[in-house]
C-alpha cells in the first residue's frame, strides 16, 4: 500500500506547466556557462567538463526552491544571483564573474531546463 | 487445473484492481474518510501486536517515585495535552480533525502496561501522527511521563485542573559523547531531524523535495552552504548552527545535538 502510494505521490508531482522565462536563448547559455567556467565548481548537465564539486551540483536546479540557501529560486533572482552573488549573500564563496545582464538571462534560459 | 487457472486469473485481477484505483486517484486519501471497518482492524491489530513484541525486554525504574510523577506532570501539558486532552480537557482542534483521532490517555494508562507506553512514546507510530519523542526527550523524561499517566487517569477533571505543577530541574548541559559516530544511527536521525524534506539524499526514502541542493557526493564537496570549507569537524558544526556561519540562509537551526550531528555527518560522510 505505501509503495502504491508512493508511486501515486511521485507521478502526480509531474505536471507539464512551461518555465517561466526571461526570454533568453537556453543554446546560447549553455555556451556561456562554459565560458564562465561555472562547470569547474559545479557539475552541470549537457555542459562540457562541467563536473565541479565546489558549490551543489545544478541538476535539476530549475526546481530547487532556494539560490544559494539564502535567494527564493525565481528567474529574476537567478539573473541577480548568477551576476551579484553577494548582494544576495556576503559570505558566499561564489565569486562575481562579470556576467552581463545578457549573458544572464541566457544562462538563467538554460538552467530552468534542467529539472 | 482449471480451478488453479480461475485462482490466478482472479489474484491477478484484483492486484490489477488494486493498482488502477491507486493510479487513478480514486483512493480516497482525506483525513475526513475513516478506513473501512476490515482495514481499520487490520491496521489497529498490526499495531497492537508490534507494540507488544517490540516493548519486550523494557524494564521500568520506579514509577510511583513522587519527583517522577511530578515532571511527568508538567511535562504532559507541554507535549502530549494538546493531541490527547486530559480529565475534561478536550485536544486542541487541529487534533480533533487528525485520523485517527489521537485516543486519551486515560483509558491507555489502564489498559498497556508502562513498558508499552515507553516504547510507543519514545519510538512514535508513523502513519497515526504519534511522534517519536527519543530524539526530544531524555529516557528519564519519557518515563516521567509515562509514570504521570496512571496517576492522571485516576484523576477528576477537578482535581486535573486544580492541580499544580512545576517544570522539572534543567537538564544537565550536554557531555561531549563518548560514543564513536555510526552512520546507522545517522540514518534514523537524518529522518527524524526532516533533512530527507528539503535535500535529495542517495540511500534515505523520503520527501526529497529540492529545497536545498542535493546531498550526492556531498563528502566531496569543496563548501558547506556556500560558506564554509568542507571538512568533517565543519560539517558536524554546520549541522548543528547554520545560521551561525551563513546568517542569511534558509537552513534553520533544527536542534540537532553534537552526538546526532556526529552521526549524521558520519552517513554523509559516505557519500563521495
Amino acid at each position: 500500500m505505501r509503495l502504491a502510494l508512493a508511486i501515486a505521490l511521485v507521478l502526480s508531482g509531474c505536471s507539464g506547466e512551461a518555465p517561466p522565462s526571461l526570454g533568453g536563448n537556453p543554446e546560447n547559455g549553455k555556451l556561456l556557462l562554459r565560458q564562465f567556467a561555472c562547470g569547474s565548481c559545479h557539475s552541470i548537465p549537457g555542459v562540457a567538463n562541467a563536473s565541479g564539486n565546489v558549490g551543489p551540483p545544478l541538476a535539476g536546479v530549475a526546481k530547487r526552491v532556494y539560490l544559494g540557501g539564502v535567494l527564493p529560486n525565481t528567474p529574476e533572482n537567478m539573473a541577480s544571483f548568477i551576476r551579484e552573488p553577494h548582494k544576495a549573500d556576503p559570505r558566499t564563496a561564489m565569486p562575481a564573474m562579470g556576467v552581463t545582464e545578457a549573458h544572464a538571462r541566457d544562462m538563467v534560459a538554460y538552467l530552468y531546463t534542467l529539472k | 487445473m482449471r480451478c488453479r487457472f480461475i485462482i490466478a486469473g482472479v489474484g491477478l485481477a484484483a492486484v490489477l484492481g488494486a493498482g488502477i484505483t491507486v493510479y487513478a486517484g480514486w483512493y480516497d486519501i482525506s483525513a475526513t474518510d475513516q478506513h473501512l471497518a476490515p482495514t481499520y482492524w487490520l491496521l489497529d491489530t498490526g499495531m497492537r501486536r508490534s507494540i507488544k513484541y517490540r516493548a519486550r525486554g523494557i524494564a521500568a525504574p520506579d514509577l510511583a517515585d513522587p519527583a517522577r510523577i511530578r515532571d511527568g506532570a508538567f511535562l504532559y501539558r507541554q507535549h502530549c495535552l494538546q493531541c490527547h486532552g486530559a480529565p475534561g480537557v478536550a485536544p486542541a482542534p487541529f487534533a480533533l480533525g487528525m485520523t485517527p483521532v489521537p485516543v486519551p490517555l486515560v483509558h491507555t494508562a489502564r489498559s498497556w502496561t508502562p513498558a508499552e507506553m515507553f516504547w510507543v512514546v519514545k519510538e512514535g507510530i508513523k502513519m497515526t501522527g504519534m511522534p517519536a519523542w527519543k530524539y526530544r526527550l531524555s529516557d528519564e523524561h519519557i518515563w516521567a511521563v509515562v509514570a504521570y499517566l496512571p496517576a492522571m487517569a485516576h484523576m477528576t477533571p477537578e482535581q486535573f485542573a486544580r492541580a499544580r505543577v512545576f517544570p522539572p530541574q534543567p537538564a544537565s548541559p550536554e557531555e561531549a559523547p563518548s560514543v564513536e559516530p555510526s552512520a546507522k544511527r545517522g540514518v534514523e536521525a537524518i529522518n527524524q531531524y526532516a533533512c530527507v524534506t528539503c535535500h535529495e539524499i542517495p540511500g534515505i526514502v523520503g520527501a526529497n523535495a529540492p529545497v536545498g541542493p542535493t546531498l550526492a557526493g556531498v563528502a566531496s564537496r569543496v563548501m558547506l552552504g556556500g560558506v564554509l570549507p568542507n571538512s568533517p569537524e565543519n560539517m558536524v558544526r554546520w549541522l548543528r548552527t547554520p545560521p551561525h556561519f551563513a546568517p542569511l540562509t534558509a537552513m534553520p537551526d533544527l536542534g540537532v545535538t553534537e552526538r546526532d550531528a556526529r552521526d549524521i555527518a558520519a552517513y554523509l560522510a559516505t557519500l563521495k
